[in-house]
C-alpha cells in the first residue's frame, strides 16, 4: 500500500534523526565538559613496543595505529584529562620495581615534552582546569601497585614529588602490607585481611601528602579497611559493579554504599571480563554498570561529587555514544549529565 | 755603662714589641678570615651527614635535634659557626647496593635531605646558582655519590634531576657497568670496565643536557680523561686533593689539574687526612694548605674550591675536626699570602662560576633531545625483571583478551548501539 510505505518512510527518516540528536547532544556536552579518564596504560604499551624510545618514527603518537590510544582518538573521544598509569609488573616486586616505575614516570613527562600542543603534564585540579581552557589533555600520573614503592615511605613521598597523584594499593599481587583481589578467589589466601599496620601508615601518609588512594585491584577487606580509615575520599580508578558482573575486580554493593558515604569515586572499567564476566561486551553493558553504581551509591548523595567516568581500554571515539545511551535510558537532565564527566 | 743600659732597654723594648706585634698580626688574621667569610660564606662540595642520619637514626629524624647533635662532625650550629652558606649534602648509598636496591635507597636519602631542609628555618633547599646567591640561610643542595644510584638508567638520572639533584659523582669505590672507579680491590663489580663505556658517554651527554654537574672525585684517571674530553660544560671534583702532594688514588695529578684549568672546572679540596698526608703522622692545617698552594701553582686559584668530606671519613687534620673550623683554613691561607679575591674565589665565587656555566650549557639544548639510549645488557641479574625485546603485541600477565578482540568489539558494540538507538 502506498500510504503504508509512506509511513514507513517517514518513520525511517524520523528515527535516525532522534538518535542523531542524542549523539549531537552528547558531542555538544562533551565539547564543553570533556571527560577525565582514570586509567590508561599507554605508557606500558610504549615500553613494550618501543622501549620508551618516543623519538622512533613508529612511536609517533599522532600516527600510532595499533594501540587503543593515540592523539586523534583522544581528541575525538573528548578526553580532557587522563591519568596515565605508570604500571610495572608484579614480577618486579622485590627486584627493580622502583627504577622501572621512575622510567615510566619519565616517559609520561617526555610525552608532555614532545607533544606540548596536546598534553599538559599537571599535578592538581587547577592544572586540570587550566589544561581544559587551553584545549589540551591534562596529563597526570597514577602509580599502579604498591610494589612500586618497595615498602618505603621515602619512595612514596618522592613519587609524589615527581607528580604521582594516585597509587593503586596493589596490582594483582599482595604487597608486604596489603592484600589484592586474588585473595577473594580460590587462587590465593588472604595474608593481611586488608592492610597490615604498615599498610595503614601508607594510607595515612597518602592522605597527608594529598595523593589519592586507589582501590582498583585490591581485595574486599582492603577496600573496607581503607574506606574506614582514610580521611579523604578514595577512588577506584578502573573497576565496575560486582552485582552486574561478579568478578572480584569489581566493587560489591556494600562497598558501593561506603563509596557513597565517603564521597568517593568509582571510575567504571570497560574491560569485557569485568563488564559482562565473559569475553564479549557491548556499550550498553558498560552503561548498565554506570546505572547500577549510581543507583546503589544514591543519586542524591552529592551526585556531582560522585563521578562515574568510563575508563576505556579501547574505543575512545565511542565516548559520545556511551553518554548518548546513558542519557536515553535514564532521561537525566543536561546539568546532571555535565557533572558526570568532570568534577 | 749608659750605652749598655740603653742597649739593654732597647733590647727589652724590641722583645716586648716582638711579643705584641705577632700577636696583633695573628688576631687580625683571624679577624680578617672571619670578616671575609661573613662576606663570602663557604659553599662546601661534599658532606656525608645524611649517611650518618641513616646509620644512627634509620632516617627517623623528627625526634632528633639536628642543631646540637654531638655524635657527628656536622650539626646546624657548627655549620653556622663555620660560616657555611651552602652545603652539598651527599645522598650516598653503599656500593654493595649496586644491582640491588640502590635506587630505592637513593630516593630515601634524597627524601631525608628534603625533610631536613623543610624542618629547620635556617636551611633552604635550592637548585640553582641564583638560589645559592639569594639564600640568606644555609642553602641545601643534593649530590649523588656513585653512578650505581642510577642503575644504568638515563630516565632515573632525569628523575633525580627533577628531585633536585645537581651533581653526580660518576663512581664511588666501585665500577659501574659504564664507568671506572679509582678504587681497586674494594669491590668486584665490572672489573673489565675502563674509563667510560659508550653508555657512560651517553650519561655525560645527558648530564650536560640536564644541567647536572659532573663530579669526577672517586673516578679513575681514564674516566677523568674521557669525561674531560666529552663534557661540554666545566666539571668538578667535589672532594679530592693534589696527587703531587700526596700520591693517593683519590687525588688529582698535575696534568689533569692543567686540563681542569682549560675546562674552567673546579677541584673542591677534601680535608680527609688520609688523602692529604699519605700516612704521615702529623696532619694539620698546614698539610691541607700545602694542597691549596700546589693546586694554585698548577691550575690557578680560580680552579679551587672546598669539599671537606665531613662525616664521610674518620680522620681530619688537627685543628679541622668539624664543620665549625673552616675559618682556620682561611686564616692559614691569609698567612701564606693568599689575597681576598683568591679566597673569595675558593670560598664561593669559583663554584658559582662553574655552576652558572653548567646551567648555560643546559640552556643550549632542547627538550626534544632527552637521551633514550639504554645500556647493552651483558648479563641477567636475579634482581632485574627481564622483559625481553620490544613486542608488537604487548601482553600483561593478568589480561585474558588479546588486542584484536577489543578492537573488533568496538565495531560490534557501535553496531549494536546503532541498532538499539534506531530500533528495528
Amino acid at each position: 500500500m502506498p500510504g503504508g510505505n509512506v509511513w514507513v518512510l517517514v518513520l525511517a527518516l524520523a528515527l535516525p534523526s532522534t538518535g542523531q540528536q542524542h549523539l549531537e547532544e552528547a558531542e555538544r556536552i562533551m565539547s564543553t565538559t570533556p571527560v577525565i579518564d582514570g586509567h590508561n596504560d599507554l605508557p606500558w604499551q610504549l615500553l613494550r613496543k618501543f622501549n620508551n624510545q618516543l623519538r622512533l618514527p613508529a612511536a609517533n603518537l599522532t600516527l600510532l595505529n595499533d594501540t587503543h590510544t593515540n592523539i586523534p582518538k583522544l581528541r575525538r573521544g573528548h578526553v580532557g584529562g587522563q591519568f596515565w598509569s605508570v604500571y610495572v609488573p608484579c614480577e618486579t616486586q622485590n627486584k627493580d620495581s622502583v627504577r622501572r616505575t621512575l622510567e615510566q614516570m619519565d616517559v609520561v613527562q617526555r610525552m608532555c615534552d614532545l607533544y606540548p600542543e596536546t598534553f599538559a603534564c599537571v599535578t592538581d585540579s587547577s592544572g586540570i582546569r587550566e589544561a581544559f581552557r587551553s584545549g589540551k589533555v591534562a596529563s597526570l600520573i597514577g602509580v599502579e601497585g604498591g610494589h612500586s614503592i618497595d615498602s618505603s615511605l621515602g619512595v612514596l613521598r618522592t613519587l609524589y614529588r615527581l607528580g604521582a597523584r594516585y597509587m593503586t594499593l596493589t596490582h594483582s599481587c599482595n604487597t608486604p602490607w596489603a592484600d589484592n583481589w586474588l585473595v577473594d578467589t580460590d587462587d590465593e589466601k588472604p595474608v593481611h585481611h586488608g592492610l597490615s599496620p604498615f599498610g595503614k601508615t601508607v594510607v595515612e601518609e597518602m592522605n597527608r601528602l594529598g595523593m589519592m588512594v586507589d582501590l582498583a585491584h585490591v581485595s574486599v577487606d582492603t577496600m573496607k579497611v581503607v574506606l574506614n580509615i582514610s580521611k579523604a575520599p578514595v577512588i577506584f580508578s578502573h573497576s565496575s559493579a560486582y552485582s552486574i558482573c561478579p568478578h572480584r575486580r569489581n566493587v560489591p554493593d556494600d562497598v558501593l554504599q561506603l563509596v557513597a558515604s565517603t564521597g568517593s569515586l568509582v571510575m567504571v572499567n570497560f574491560y569485557n571480563a569485568y563488564v559482562t564476566c565473559s569475553d564479549k561486551a557491548k556499550l550498553s553493558d558498560v552503561a548498565d554498570h554506570m546505572d547500577h553504581v549510581k543507583k546503589v551509591a544514591g543519586a542524591q548523595a552529592k551526585f556531582d561529587g560522585l563521578l562515574v567516568c568510563p575508563v576505556s581500554l579501547e574505543r575512545w571515539h565511542c565516548h559520545p555514544p556511551i553518554h548518548c545511551h546513558f542519557w536515553k535510558t535514564i532521561n537525566v537532565g543536561v546539568r546532571n549529565q555535565t557533572s558526570l564527566f568532570s568534577p | 755603662m749608659e750605652k749598655k743600659r740603653n742597649v739593654a732597654k732597647l733590647l727589652w723594648l724590641l722583645m716586648f714589641f716582638s711579643d705584641i706585634v705577632p700577636f696583633s698580626c695573628e688576631k687580625s688574621m683571624r679577624e680578617r678570615a672571619l670578616e671575609l667569610m661573613q662576606d663570602a660564606r663557604l659553599i662546601d662540595g661534599h658532606n656525608d651527614f645524611v649517611l650518618q642520619l641513616r646509620i644512627l637514626y634509620q632516617n627517623k629524624i623528627s625526634g632528633v635535634n639536628l642543631r646540637e647533635l654531638n655524635k657527628t662532625h656536622t650539626n646546624l650550629a657548627k655549620l653556622q659557626a663555620g660560616y657555611v652558606g651552602a652545603q652539598f649534602w651527599s645522598v650516598y648509598v653503599l656500593c654493595s647496593a649496586q644491582n640491588k636496591d640502590a635506587v630505592r635507597l637513593t630516593l630515601e636519602q634524597i627524601d631525608v635531605v628534603k625533610r631536613m631542609c623543610n624542618s629547620y628555618e635556617e636551611l633552604e633547599l635550592v637548585v640553582t646558582s641564583q638560589g645559592i646567591s639569594d639564600s640568606r640561610g644555609i642553602a641545601c643542595l643534593i649530590g649523588i655519590e656513585g653512578g650505581h644510584s642510577i642503575d644504568s638508567s638515563l630516565a632515573t638520572l632525569r628523575m633525580y634531576y627533577d628531585l633536585g639533584v645537581r651533581y653526580m659523582t660518576l663512581t664511588h669505590t666501585c665500577n659501574t657497568p659504564w664507568s671506572e672507579s679509582s678504587s681497586k680491590g674494594i669491590h668486584n663489580f665490572y672489573p673489565s670496565v675502563i674509563g667510560l663505556t659508550a653508555f657512560g658517554q651517553e650519561v655525560i651527554k645527558e648530564m650536560n643536557r640536564l644541567g647536572m654537574l659532573i663530579d669526577l672525585s672517586h673516578t679513575s684517571y681514564s674516566t677523568v680523561k674521557a669525561a674531560l674530553n666529552i663534557s661540554k660544560a666545566p666539571v668538578i671534583f667535589s672532594h679530592s686533593a693534589a696527587f703531587s702532594v700526596c700520591n693517593h688514588s683519590r687525588n688529582v695529578p698535575d696534568d689533569i689539574l692543567q686540563q681542569l684549568k682549560k675546562n674552567k672546572g673546579i677541584i673542591m679540596v677534601a680535608f680527609n687526612a688520609d688523602v692529604l698526608a699519605c700516612g704521615r703522622k702529623v696532619v694539620n692545617i698546614s698539610t691541607l694548605a700545602d694542597h691549596f698552594d700546589h693546586i694554585k701553582e698548577i691550575a690557578g686559584s680560580e680552579s679551587i674550591g672546598i669539599g671537606a668530606d665531613y662525616d664521610g671519613v674518620e680522620h681530619f687534620p688537627e685543628g679541622l675536626e668539624d664543620v665549625s673550623k673552616y675559618p682556620s683554613l682561611i686564616e692559614e691561607l691569609l698567612r701564606r699570602g693568599w689575597n681576598e679575591a683568591e679566597l673569595k674565589g675558593i670560598l664561593r665565587e669559583n663554584f658559582l662560576r662553574v655552576f652558572r656555566e653548567v646551567e648555560n650549557v643546559r640552556n643550549t639544548f632542547g627538550v626534544m633531545d632527552a637521551g633514550e639510549s639504554e645500556i647493552l645488557q651483558e648479563e641477567k641479574h636475579s634482581c632485574r625483571l627481564d622483559l625481553g625485546k620490544p613486542q608488537a603485541q604487548p601482553s600483561r600477565s593478568f589480561a585474558l583478551s588479546s588486542v584484536a578482540q577489543p578492537l573488533s568489539l568496538t565495531l560490534v558494540s557501535c553496531l549494536m548501539l546503532y541498532y538499539e538507538i534506531y530500533g528495528v
